[in-house]
């Protein structure tokens, strides 16, 4: 069983999971951290819960390419 | 508030179909169709971690506290993007070494350390249980609230059921099925791979259920109860502005770091709890599911708590600002508004939240406590158990058992206390101790056992400390002094403040401290601690499981292969006898099987090792390695440490350079050809410098004594050489070496299982050793030794290998030798028989003397290998003609002198008359010869007077000779008493007489006349030679002696003798009596 992964890919998630754990804390959330509030919902609350969902899409994704990735391996690696 | 009936109807169904659906999926994976294997379900199956405190928690703590609830969904969500590389790794991992707990997993890394195993599951336990204890509380609390009138007091189900006993309430109730449900689905049958896909389906069904229940409240309180998202938040800013702090950070509920450390927290946790692993890990049945889950799981999660917020916010509305109950706005929220079944929807959900969590973990602990706790201890014990699959299934099912009331033994005892609510943070950090040791584990090979067994001792420690000991204070247990001034006083140990770090929240402060100590032990001890062998072979098995497997299995020799059966039998043992022969069967349909119907040699390890992983997952890895070992040992070969000897860690399939010079060197001195002496010192003296070993021995057979004698030497004291000759037997190594044709190979003499070996390794200190067996054409003949006074572990397979070639270079050596002994022996022997042949020939008459009165003739025709025939005429000077034919045993020089002897005396002893005399004569100065030389000598001498035509003779054991008599035509044998020569030295010769007339015929002769053989193995007998005189009396004697040997050739059909061919006839032509009887007379 090869390696699994080319390292552009390995990169790109080890990336995001750092983006993701730097836009989680402080200080990226300080700001938002305000009382303001956007289409009537504090904006903390709101900035988790379109930030969530996009970060489920960017997983998606990933995932996606690797699923193409590897189907273009396919004829080399055996079962999966 | 709902008619108690009708929920406890409504749970039972739950229950019936719960139970259906695992039911249904067993039953279709045992029919081969696995529900199971599905990426869909592997990813709801994974809804497990949330548990009722997360169902009704998170709500109470968004009333609360506000934003804290997130991070334990944030978290998973940010790990999921490593899943495809730290998940996917550790499935493959735990695939191939049949891992099935987290215990297993850091018990199998760190070399299959039983303790740490021990202690990973204590850690759990202790961590866990209490978690139990929750969600036991949470179910009776929502299921009093259910049927209760909506008042402060709860009903309880004794109320209702006054007949019940005290003791049985809801929870246990609870307790009672949930168990139930983990024994029927988790442990009807021992599973090497630990996997339950009834529980799995029932596991992923819940959670659908979860979702579904959840949403749909949630639904209803933001569009039932109020107009959406935004009006909630409105109203809930109008009536309370003072509580908007709920909805940020950095609060005094909430500062930074205690969301970093929640965050952090649950990041660890999703993978590290016992059921988490168990569900992610153990359950996967397909690495590809990881994909998938890695975004619907979190889109799982985020789903569930779109509406924790509003729910919350509804409940603080609707309840006035009133937090008391707030875990519970999701039930009585839909209680309140009058849709009770909405709340028995919510109950569902709740109940399936945590039926989930009580279940899986039910399991996966009972597994854990079994395979670490109890196993090993029963193991060490050397309880003789007999069936033993029988008894591990029944405790592990009575651990499922033990485990869930245990949780709700706990529940009882602490009740409402502070302790219990924040468990599910407690066990959090409990389960992030486990990230150093299996991370580390994972990606760092240096990552060894003490620094694994260090690092979680400490963070166990420090997480009892800061936390659980806070926790005893703060619901009661113990005194607040040792919160408030430390213990014994001093102020730097205060749990919450540890070591001067003030102003975090205890959460903040457990984590950084447990940590702390935990990274930093397991790093530092990486780094200055060294690993044994085994355990880096355990450790690449683990970072490299992606690798090709270019680590052989066979890194530890048996030295005495257990057969394949054995092995079966042993399984058999544990797991019974069809999984073990469906193991083996397919194990072996990958493996080849040589001629004889068994394993090659070397096969022989790596089948060792399967077994070990089969049986590890039935009983955990660490006490799989505890059994095999014991049954190694227990059949007479010891797994040894193994060093490298060549200093590399990687083995590659090649032989090294070194051990390709060495055997260069070894077949150039063997080839050089010298005496067999020379050659073996010359390789002993190889091996010596080579491997600095302090003392190689060779042993041959020695054909005599049957036993194993040194021919060379390299090292030994003398004491040592005068007790060198070893039995065949087995009762020493060498021996055992011989008779079954391998190597022995002992690493550390401290585990020496032969006495009579013990006794000289010891005395001569020696620390490891190996014998390899010389091979002759498959033949052992020998052995070659080789002894290490200074290391142990330095015969590695490879090492062993060489030996056995270095061994197989002396026994060409030794056969080239024996070869060339041969060779010159015959050659030897050639010449001796050359030498015999000549003496022989001298021996016999140079010619027929003429006598006047008889026609004599004799012959000799020697066999090809020398005989020892004689015969000879002497004439006295009385005109007597004495006869003498003779044969003496054997067929080499040794005889010829004898016969020289014989003649000799014969021939010097004239004085004596008789015959009888002359061979009593011969007897006695013969005798001790004779006897010495083992020899023997048959003679018959006969003396004729011509003039008188007497005939005396004497028999020393030879064949009687025929007289055929012209009178009567018919033939006599002549005989008289008198044995072989050499026998005893006191014989009496019997002397007889008789007349011989003229035209008789006496006809001498030895045994190859008579014993000559023809092709069917019959002589050619007295009987024949008979008749031949018979009927060619008429012929002259040599005519005769010539006519009788080609009837020989002919009889026998061959051109060569068996044996010497010898005869003597006389014819009697003339005499000068005048016979009465015989007017016939004078010369014809």
């Amino acid at each position: 069983m090869k390696s699994p992964n080319p390292t552009s890919t390995h990169e790109a998630w080890v990336l995001c999971l750092i983006l993701g754990i730097i836009m989680l804390n402080f200080p990226f959330l300080q700001i938002f951290n305000t009382g303001r509030s956007i289409f009537g919902i504090p904006i903390l609350i709101f900035y988790f819960f379109i930030g969530w969902p996009i970060s489920i899409l960017i997983i998606f994704l990933f995932v996606n390419r690797l699923q193409r990735e590897e189907q273009d391996n396919t004829p080399d690696e055996g079962e999966e | 508030m709902i008619s108690p009936l009708i929920v406890a109807l409504v749970s039972i169904c739950y229950f019936a179909l719960l139970f259906a659906v695992a039911y249904y999926a067993d039953a279709r994976r045992e029919a081969g169709h696995s529900l199971i294997n599905n990426p869909y379900i592997y990813s709801l199956s994974l809804g497990v971690y949330c548990t009722s405190w997360t169902y009704y928690g998170s709500v109470g703590r968004a009333a609360t506290s506000g934003l804290d609830f997130l991070p334990i969904y944030l978290g998973p969500t940010l790990i999921a993007f490593t899943w495809w590389f730290l998940l996917r790794k550790m499935v493959r991992v735990s695939k191939e070494q049949n891992i099935v707990s987290i215990a297993d997993f850091i018990s199998s890394r760190y070399d299959r350390s039983p303790w740490l195993g021990a202690l990973v599951t204590l850690i759990a336990v202790l961590g866990i249980m209490p978690y139990i204890a929750l969600q036991l509380k949470a179910v009776a609390r929502t299921f009093d609230l259910l049927i209760s009138p909506t008042s402060v007091a709860e009903v309880g189900l004794q109320d209702l059921f006054p007949v019940l006993p005290g003791y049985v309430d809801t929870a246990f109730v609870m307790a009672l099925v949930l168990s139930l449900f983990g024994v029927l689905f988790g442990a009807r049958h021992l599973d090497a791979s630990e996997r339950h896909e009834g529980l799995v389906a029932a596991i992923a069904f819940e959670s659908i259920i979860k979702l579904v229940a959840f949403f749909t409240v949630g639904l209803f309180v933001t569009f039932g109860l109020f107009d959406g998202f935004a009006d909630i938040f409105s109203r809930f800013a109008l009536q309370f502005p003072e509580r908007l702090s709920l909805f940020r950070l950095d609060t005094d509920a909430i500062p930074y770091t205690k969301w970093f450390t929640l965050t952090f927290a649950s990041m660890m946790a999703i993978m590290f709890l016992p059921r988490q692993f168990h569900i992610m890990i153990v359950e996967n049945a397909n690495e590809d599911h990881i994909k998938g889950a890695m975004w619907r799981f979190p889109a799982y999660i985020f789903l569930l708590n779109l509406f924790v917020i509003p729910i919350a916010l509804g409940g603080l509305l609707l309840s006035g600002g009133d937090t008391s109950q707030a875990d519970y706005f999701v039930i009585n929220l839909p209680l309140a508004a009058g849709h009770p079944w909405l709340a028995l929807l919510v109950f569902i959900g709740g109940f399936s939240a945590s039926a989930g969590m009580v279940m899986v973990s039910s399991v996966t602990l009972s597994t854990m406590i079994l395979n670490h706790l109890i196993m090993p201890l029963i193991l060490r014990i050397k309880v003789d158990i007999g069936d033993f699959s029988a008894i591990l299934i029944n405790l592990k099912r009575f651990g499922i058992i033990a485990v869930v009331f245990l949780g709700y033994l706990y529940y009882r005892v602490i009740g409402d206390s502070y302790a219990l609510v924040n468990m599910g943070l407690i066990s959090f950090i409990a389960a992030a101790q486990f990230a150093p040791a299996v991370i580390g584990g994972l990606y760092w090979r240096r990552a060894n056992q003490k620094a694994a067994m260090a690092g979680l001792i400490l963070g166990f420690l420090f997480w009892f400390y800061t936390l659980l000991v806070p926790s005893f204070v703060l619901s009661g247990w113990m005194e607040s002094s040792i919160l408030d001034q430390g213990p014994f006083g001093i102020s730097l140990l205060r749990p919450l403040q540890l070591f001067g770090l003030t102003g975090f929240d205890i959460w903040t402060n457990a984590l950084f401290w447990t940590m702390f100590f935990n990274l930093g032990a397991f790093l530092s001890l990486s780094f200055f601690c060294k690993q044994k062998t085994t355990e880096q072979e355990q450790a690449r098995h683990f970072t490299d499981v992606y690798g090709e497997h270019i680590f052989p299995e066979q890194r530890q020799r048996i030295s005495k292969a257990p057969t394949i059966v054995e092995f079966v039998e042993l399984m058999s043992k544990f797991i019974g006898e069809k999984p073990a022969n469906t193991a083996i069967s397919s194990y072996l349909s990958g493996q080849e099987i040589n001629s004889r119907g068994s394993l090659d040699d070397h096969e022989i390890p790596a089948l060792k090792s399967f077994t070990e992983r089969t049986l590890a997952g039935y009983v955990g890895s660490a006490p799989a390695k505890i059994i095999l070992e014991n049954y190694l040992s227990t059949r007479g070969s010891e797994m040894e440490d193994v060093f490298d000897i060549f200093g590399s860690v990687t083995l590659s399939r090649t032989a090294s350079r070194d051990q390709l010079s060495v055997l260069y060197e070894a077949a150039k001195i063997v080839s050089r050809g010298s005496d067999l002496d020379k050659t073996l010192q010359g390789l002993l003296s190889l091996l010596m410098q080579q491997f600095k070993f302090d003392l190689c021995v060779i042993r041959f057979l020695d054909a005599q004594s049957m036993t194993l004698a040194v021919k060379a030497q390299m090292g030994m004291t003398s004491k040592h050489f005068g007790e060198s000759e070893r039995n065949l037997d087995m009762e020493t190594y060498i021996g055992a070496t011989f008779l079954s044709n391998t190597s022995s190979v002992v690493n550390d003499t401290e585990y020496l299982d032969k006495s009579v070996s013990a006794k000289i390794i010891l005395r001569e200190n020696i620390k490891s050793f190996a014998h390899s067996p010389i091979v002759v054409e498959g033949e052992p003949v020998g052995v070659l030794s080789a002894f290490s006074r200074t290391s142990k572990g330095i015969f590695t397979d490879e090492f062993v290998a060489l030996l056995n070639n270095l061994a197989r270079q002396v026994g060409i050596a030794w056969r080239n030798h024996q070869q060339l002994e041969k060779l010159l022996s015959a050659r030897e022997q050639e010449r001796d028989l050359e030498i015999a042949k000549t003496i022989q020939m001298s021996l016999l008459p140079a010619g027929i003397p003429e006598l006047s009165h008889v026609d004599l003739a004799g012959l000799c025709v020697p066999a090809h290998a020398v005989g020892g025939d004689y015969y000879d005429f002497i004439r006295r000077h009385n005109g007597a003609l004495d006869l003498v034919i003779g044969d003496v045993s054997g067929h080499n020089i040794g005889s010829a002198l004898i016969m020289a002897e014989t003649r000799t005396f014969i021939q010097a002893m004239r004085q004596i008359e008789q015959p009888y005399a002359m061979l009593d004569e011969l007897n006695r100065f013969f005798c001790e010869d004779l006897s010495r030389a083992e020899l023997f000598v048959t003679l018959f001498y006969l003396q004729y007077h011509p003039e008188s035509g007497l005939l005396l003779y004497a028999n020393a054991g030879h064949n009687n000779p025929v007289l055929w008599h012209s009178q009567s035509g018919t033939c006599e044998m002549l005989d008289s008493d008198g044995m072989i020569l050499g026998i005893k030295p006191d014989i009496n010769f019997e002397q007889r007489k008789t007349m011989l007339a003229i035209g008789d015929i006496l006809v001498l002769y030895t045994d190859g006349v008579t014993e000559a053989e023809d092709t069917n193995g019959v002589f050619f007998g007295e009987t024949r030679l008979k008749a031949l005189i018979e009927e060619y009396h008429h012929l002259p004697a040599n005519q005769l002696i010539d006519y009788i040997l080609e009837q020989i050739r002919i009889f026998t059909g061959n051109r060569h003798f068996n044996d010497d061919i010898t005869l003597v006839v006389m014819k009697v032509i003339h005499q000068n009596r005048i016979d009465p009887e015989s007017k016939t007379q004078t010369n014809s």
